[in-house]
């Protein structure tokens, strides 16, 4: 076999997920940013083992070896197993084509994200726009059917956009994970009044409440009436549900 | 244009190479008539091939299904080493008295003992089945290994706290998620004793144990590096059919199922098995599903750690595709009933 294939394998898959855990933060594409950590330890230990065996292994493959003779059903540790060429497409993928995060394409297939069930609301603070995260806007508008603050607000909200509603409305968007890509969720905010911006542009949109049904119920519609929408930069970690860029103390 | 043309240059390429083949090794000398048009071949295809691919995997069905493959592998790969890392230790440091003198003599009370065992190995799933597969080597009853293997990673700390936070003030959720979990891979530990045959298994000759006259260190290594690739492999293999499943069935076809309770718990435990989510994770996403029933819920979780995509594609890689079929068949049945059972009881 052709022995030095194993260590460049292992070098390749150490070296892909350093490159998106400890140079870049691509990372934060595919999974939460707790998994750093594992992720550089284990391009650490895949980059050492590659090495290692580069080194020791060296030499080896000329002249008789035990393992080969009672290894009779090509299960030995000298052989590398075929399937392990699959690694190859990851490792290659992360250090060179690495694919975008999830956005519009997957939200626009996805029913909203459901809100944990709230009764007590804290009052919305007296600036003016209010600063909201999609989930809060959210729950507020099916839940809050006491104070229903929400009302005539002026709000701050920012997502990417998933372009698609009815009438030339459009969603604002952000999608969440609990652990990986493949758990993704998304929540969404129907906008009006404003066209679309092309799919997964970040944008900060404030508006008030778009009225409908019973405010405070499931009836209520999770709609804003845009005011302005201006285009911002992608955050930093985009898979949360967090307060628009400017809001943050 | 550029692609009728790229075509016809194949084409003639392949007819080139067939006359070629059919001359056979006498006329080697002569270089093939078409030979301009072989080289034209050879710098074009490649070339369009590379483009035409490179235009289709930026679709964004494409890009969503390769985030997805790429997320599910990137996850689980810290734990497929620390899984591959401790069953390379067990293989070329523990000896075998060890497991002799811990599990009980019978098989029948060693299953029991071997599924509680699960809780000290915290993390994914993927860790579990590198670890189970050492164990049979290293002596332990198949079946005893079995019921770590689906244990394990159901009923570790850090699965079961984060189940309890993503029930908040629903304890029973926690306590049926550990009972049902536990109970399977009891069961299954014993229908394995009762009704398994070796010859299902594929004979793990690598994990031969510590061997005199090699160093351990060295051994170490080697097995860490051997399991690691070959289920590292299977890792990605499971993780493409999932991401398959995932970015092929939009979630809105999940509203259609809610009506019938037994249709609801019978299509969420499908669904544990397609989407593959790990086991850390899959509490917050059977929370998010409100429209289920919690016994529908609990089925979720107790088969997702046990049976998925990748686990079955990880199992068919250690074990053997003959068993990973029978024995995945049979725990997606035990674990309904299971958590039907005690979801029905508790919740």
């Amino acid at each position: 076999m052709k022995r030095f294939l194993q260590p460049v394998l292992l070098v390749l898959c150490g070296l892909g997920l350093l490159h998106v855990s400890l140079f870049t933060d691509l990372y934060l594409r595919y999974v939460k940013e707790g998994m750093r950590p594992l992720l550089i330890a284990s391009g650490a230990v895949l980059l050492l083992l590659g090495l290692a065996s580069a080194m020791l292994d060296k030499g080896q493959h000329e002249g008789p070896h035990d393992e080969e003779e009672h290894g009779g059903h090509g299960h030995n540790h000298s052989a590398m197993p075929r399937v392990a060429w699959l690694l190859l497409l990851p490792a290659l993928s992360l250090l060179c084509y690495a694919p975008p995060a999830l956005g519009a394409y997957t939200a626009s297939r996805q029913p909203p994200k459901a809100v944990p069930e709230e009764s007590d609301f804290d009052p919305l603070p007296a600036t003016s726009p209010v600063p909201m995260t999609l989930s809060d806007f959210t729950s507020r508008v099916q839940q809050d059917r006491e104070d229903q603050d929400i009302k005539g607000r002026s709000i701050l909200m920012t997502g990417f956009v998933t372009p698609g509603g009815p009438g030339g409305s459009w969603d604002l968007t952000r999608v969440i994970l609990n652990c990986c890509a493949a758990d993704a969720q998304s929540v969404k905010v129907r906008i009006y009044g404003d066209p679309a911006l092309p799919a997964n542009t970040w944008v900060t949109v404030t508006g008030t409440w778009h009225p409908g049904g019973k405010l405070g119920t499931r009836s209520a519609p999770v709609a804003l009436d845009a005011r302005r929408v201006e285009k911002v930069d992608r955050p930093w970690n985009a898979y949360q549900d967090s307060l628009p860029p400017e809001a943050r103390p | 244009m550029e692609k009728t043309g790229a075509l016809v240059v194949e084409d003639q390429a392949a007819a080139g190479a067939l006359a070629g083949a059919e001359r056979g090794p006498g006329s080697r000398s002569a270089p093939p008539r078409f030979w301009p048009l072989l080289l034209v071949g050879a710098a074009v295809v490649p070339g369009t091939v590379v483009i035409l691919l490179g235009r289709w995997g930026d679709t964004p069905a494409v890009q969503a299904w390769r985030t997805v493959c790429l997320a599910v592998t990137v996850q689980a790969l810290p734990f497929l080493l620390l899984g591959t890392a401790l069953s390379g230790a067990i293989n070329a440091f523990v000896p075998e008295s060890v497991f002799s003198r811990v599990l009980p003599r019978r098989p029948a009370l060693a299953v029991p003992v071997a599924g509680v065992a699960g809780v000290v190995l915290p993390g994914c799933e993927c860790a579990s089945v590198p670890v189970a597969s050492s164990l049979i080597g290293r002596g332990v009853a198949p079946a005893a290994a079995f019921a770590f293997l689906l244990s394990a990673p159901a009923i570790n700390p850090v699965v079961l706290t984060a189940t309890a936070v993503a029930f908040p003030g629903n304890p029973a959720m926690v306590l049926a998620r550990l009972l049902a979990s536990l109970v399977t891979a009891v069961v299954m530990g014993w229908l394995w004793l009762r009704f398994g045959r070796t010859e299902w298994l594929r004979p793990t000759a690598r994990h031969t144990g510590h061997r005199a006259g090699h160093s351990r260190w060295n051994e170490f290594r080697l097995g860490f590096q051997h399991d690691f690739l070959h289920a590292g492999g299977f890792l990605v293999l499971g993780a493409m059919a999932a991401a398959t499943f995932n970015v092929a069935v939009p979630r809105s076809v999940l509203d259609t199922f809610t009506g019938t309770p037994w249709l609801s718990v019978l299509f969420l435990a499908a669904l544990a098995v397609l989407l593959a989510v790990c086991s850390e994770a899959d509490a917050f996403l059977a929370a998010s599903l409100t429209g289920f029933p919690p016994v529908a819920r609990l089925a979720f979780m107790v088969v997702g750690p046990m049976v998925d995509l990748k686990l079955i594609a990880l199992q068919a890689g250690t074990f053997g595709r003959a068993f990973a079929v029978r024995f995945s068949a049979a725990t997606v049945v035990v674990a309904v009933a299971c958590s039907s059972l005690i979801g029905g009881v508790l919740l």
